[in-house]
């Protein structure tokens, strides 16, 4: 043993590595994965912070209270949700065993933040006796009435519909069927599960569907900005545009449109003349104006997370798949949140709001937090475009497929769509949709209504979307 | 002296330590909590009268070892009596205890030179340590390495561990560049890993490891022997996984344990909870949940020290385990004789695995396997074995001067 010195040190070299690695990973450990996992639902120390404050309540726009927290014990609170499955996508539940969705994660920080100063306020106040900690409550944009009228109008369907104001981009209503009581979540939780409509999917945000014609809107978007001329052409419509032997594409129960202006081919959802369309334009150009309304992109929001709607890449040989992506159909897919905001550009003069769910964060005291004002997301598609396209939507209503969507003495637009699809759980009767904003002067509200397996879009859809554009209106 | 100086100022600190984390624990309850500042009181004099006896009566040895290891015991009764109040007054005890072997070691212990013959005496008691819960343990906490005997709970590879290194020191020191020397070793190793691997042990087997390989090392000064290890290392633990479901299980969890965190990783997603909710300077002492933590006071307890008083508290324990190595193999480099150098680095790098694998297990660093962290952790035998340990290196750091 004659290199003692040297083997001493080799080994005290080799062990502080060892410890500098303990210690670096401990950093990382803290920097990087701590704070991922600290708000992650299994940590029981978060529960314990919300316990300590008494949740504040969530509103709808008119201050009708949509929850009610109930301290239970000193370290258990109960949260009571007012109208039940009404509002469950919406505003989300909160439970000790289920964890937090919607709003109620959103908005948790708020919820269950109680400020200080009032804190030290209430201790001078009340002589040293704290009173009860209420965390700060939130003003939603949602209205009652709206949501109400959309909820009872889906009665049994699965399918979504959500409201929106089109100017800026307040959120008034959004439903997704079948729905489920985050009362009784307890109770219920093995019959949700079982449930093959899924009912904890918020539909209108995230359930992806094929838009079908109501896409129409933004090919002809792309028409209108890029083909010169394209409102004095003429199509011809023989009910079939065959590519090959194996593809072809066809309208609608295979009506026959013969010879038809651009603006009928819109009125009358001619798919024929719309994949023509969708073939001149190429996929680039279709895939550019999709991306501009959002496709294949994060859909700035507050108070919801909306799933990105899809559109497709093609070849320029790939002929049937760019004709029926045009057509909202192959592999394009969109969630109702989307298909509403497009609905909402058009009748905003072509800006595109972001849409929110939260207008105000007050304190108990009612002293207002923070306001949430709206802001626009871009300016999709020029004034020009957007005043044609209202006119085509109106016609549509008036004259077209969506006359079912036609309420009295009101000026009601729309897009119907009748979308095929195909979920293996699901039988072949396509999705109905309709997209549509009132009045055609002064829009005060978009929708977009989707009733899977509802057939026709001029029907269930568009009755519908009346519906819930009347109760809109009617305030 | 300058040094003497320094050790006092260091002592000082310590007491100052103790003070102030058990007057923090005073005034948290209502009415004030008068026991902890007897805590204090007790723990503190404790320090002082054994710094004073080895100053008084042994000048001569490395003084820093006993006090780096006072103030890790000290975080550790802290951070025990704020878990569970009836534990850490048994960790005083044993405290004392400790201390007193530790002194008691160092008193009684004749030149350690004369005990480098009794190779085989060493051979048997870690034989008969290292295999005891293999026949007669009990399963706690998922590792059948206890053994219970009316109303006492101990682990025996603890002891195991004092024999096994005294026995690789005692024939090491023989080597003389002959292979064949270092045959009986290497299987006398192998053994004792595989009675750990039987008893769910894979940290002791891990340390047991380490602690052999060093030791090699420095017997040895050969690389190649070093990478055999590695070599062999790798093939058992292949094998382990192939034959034994815990290793596959630990092995598991250490790769991704989110999918199981409501059972099997449960334990190692809770301490991650815990750590990263304690951030840079923690929640304070008190006021953070390491209750949430399973086994908080032994295997975890590190886990409960960064929540509640942060990350540099953490870094500042790995930083103290790493100044108590040093200390300790610095005795061994002073030191004429081989078998009290090997001895010494043996404990040293006893030490410092078991410091290293149980804060990386917590962290999931490395796969997590339950082991106590030396002198912070709730548990008498562990905290006596490393008291005895340290004793021995505190005798070879006055032979060396």
């Amino acid at each position: 043993m004659n290199d003692i010195t040297k083997n001493i040190k080799t080994v005290m070299i080799v062990f502080l590595v060892f410890f500098i690695g303990v210690i670096s990973y401990l950093t990382y450990f803290e920097m990087i994965v701590g704070p991922q996992i600290v708000a992650n639902g299994g940590n029981k120390r978060v529960w314990v912070q919300r316990n300590d404050v008494l949740r504040g309540t969530i509103y709808d726009r008119d201050m009708r209270a949509l929850t009610k927290s109930i301290k239970v014990s000193s370290d258990v609170q109960k949260r009571e949700y007012t109208y039940g499955p009404l509002f469950a996508h919406a505003l989300g539940y909160l439970d000790v065993k289920y964890g937090i969705t919607g709003l109620e994660r959103k908005y948790d920080d708020q919820l269950i933040s109680s400020n200080i100063q009032d804190t030290i306020t209430n201790f001078i106040k009340y002589k040293g006796k704290l009173p009860e900690k209420v965390g700060n409550s939130v003003i939603t944009t949602l209205d009652y009435q709206v949501q109400k009228k959309a909820y009872d109008a889906l009665g049994s369907n699965r399918g979504a519909v959500v409201v929106l104001n089109p100017k800026t981009g307040e959120i008034l209503a959004m439903v997704s069927k079948p729905s489920f009581d985050p009362n009784s979540l307890e109770e219920d939780w093995a019959s949700i599960n079982s449930n093959k409509g899924k009912p904890l999917i918020n539909r209108a945000t995230a359930g992806l569907y094929p838009p079908g014609s109501t896409f129409k809107v933004i090919t002809a978007s792309s028409a209108i900005e890029n083909i010169s001329g394209i409102m004095e052409r003429t199509f011809q419509d023989n009910g079939k545009i065959v590519f090959n032997q194996n593809e072809s594409l066809s309208n609608y129960n295979g009506e026959v449109l013969g010879n038809i202006t651009f603006k009928q081919a819109f009125v009358h959802s001619s798919n024929v003349a719309f994949g023509t369309l969708g073939m001149e334009l190429g996929n680039s150009k279709l895939k550019d104006m999709a991306e501009k309304y959002n496709f294949n992109k994060d859909t700035p929001s507050d108070g919801v997370t909306i799933e990105n709607s899809r559109f497709p890449s093609y070849n320029f040989y790939e002929k049937g798949n760019i004709a029926q992506s045009a057509i909202g159909q192959s592999e394009v897919l969109a969630t109702p949140m989307e298909m509403a905001l497009a609905a909402s550009t058009i009748a905003n003069d072509g800006v595109m709001m972001r849409p929110y769910l939260v207008s105000q964060v007050v304190k108990s005291s009612g002293e207002t937090v923070k306001t949430i004002g709206s802001e626009s997301i871009r300016q999709v598609i020029s004034t020009s475009t957007a005043a044609t396209l209202k006119s085509f939507m109106r016609a549509v209503v008036t004259e077209g497929t969506g006359t079912g969507a036609a309420i009295p003495g009101i000026q009601v637009c729309g897009k119907t769509g009748t979308a095929d699809h195909q979920d293996a759980d699901m039988g072949s009767t396509p999705h109905a949709w309709f997209i549509g904003f009132a009045p055609y002067e002064n829009p005060q509200v978009a929708v977009a209504v989707i009733v899977e397996e509802g057939g026709q879009g001029g029907g269930v859809a568009a009755r519908i979307a009346a519906q819930v554009m009347q109760a809109a209106l009617s305030k | 002296m300058k040094a003497d100086k320094d050790e006092k100022r260091l002592l000082r600190y310590t007491y100052l330590l103790c003070i102030v984390c058990f007057l923090n624990l005073t005034i948290l309850k209502q009415p004030l909590d008068a026991g902890a500042l007897i805590m204090a009181a007790v723990t503190c004099v404790l320090i002082g009268y054994s710094y004073f006896i080895l100053r008084r009566y042994y000048p001569d040895g490395d003084k820093h070892i006993f006090l780096f290891a006072s103030v890790l015991s000290v975080i550790g009764i802290v951070m025990i009596y704020r878990l569970d109040m009836a534990a850490s007054i048994k960790q005083v005890i044993w405290f004392a205890i400790s201390v007193t072997g530790f002194i008691l070691t160092v008193v009684i212990l004749p030149d350690l030179k004369r005990f480098n013959r009794l190779k085989y005496v060493y051979l048997v008691g870690a034989i008969i340590f290292m295999g005891m819960a293999t026949v007669i343990g009990t399963e706690i906490n998922g590792s059948k390495n206890w053994v219970v005997m009316g109303s006492i709970h101990f682990q025996p590879s603890e002891f195991g561990k004092l024999f096994f290194v005294a026995y690789l020191a005692a024939t090491l020191k023989d080597y003389n560049n002959d292979f064949r020397k270092l045959i009986q070793p290497a299987v006398v190793v192998m053994v004792c890993l595989g009675f750990m691997v039987l008893q769910k042990d894979l940290g002791s087997a891990l340390i047991f490891f380490g602690i052999s390989v060093t030791m090699l090392y420095m017997a040895t000064s050969k690389v190649k022997y070093v990478l055999a290890c590695a070599g062999l290392f790798a093939a058992g633990s292949f094998v382990s996984y192939q034959i034994f479901d815990h290793v596959r299980l630990r092995f598991m969890i250490w790769q991704n344990p989110w999918p199981y965190a409501n059972n099997q990783s449960y334990q190692v997603v809770q301490s991650m909870y815990s750590i990263a909710s304690g951030g840079l300077t923690g929640t304070g002492l008190g006021l953070g949940h390491p209750e949430y933590v399973p086994v908080n006071t032994s295997d975890f307890i590190f886990s409960a020290i960064c929540e509640e008083l942060g990350i540099l508290t953490g870094f500042a324990i790995i930083i103290l385990y790493f100044l108590l190595f040093y200390r300790c193999m610095r005795a061994a480099f002073y030191v004429e004789d081989d078998f009290s150098r090997l001895l010494a680095v043996g404990f040293s790098s006893m030490i410092a695995c078991q410091a290293i694998v149980i804060i990386g297990g917590v962290m999931n660093m490395i796969p997590l396997t339950g082991i106590t962290m030396p002198l912070v952790s709730y548990g008498g035998s562990s905290m006596l074995i490393t008291f005895l340990a340290l004793g021995i290196i505190q005798k070879i750091s006055e032979e060396g001067r």
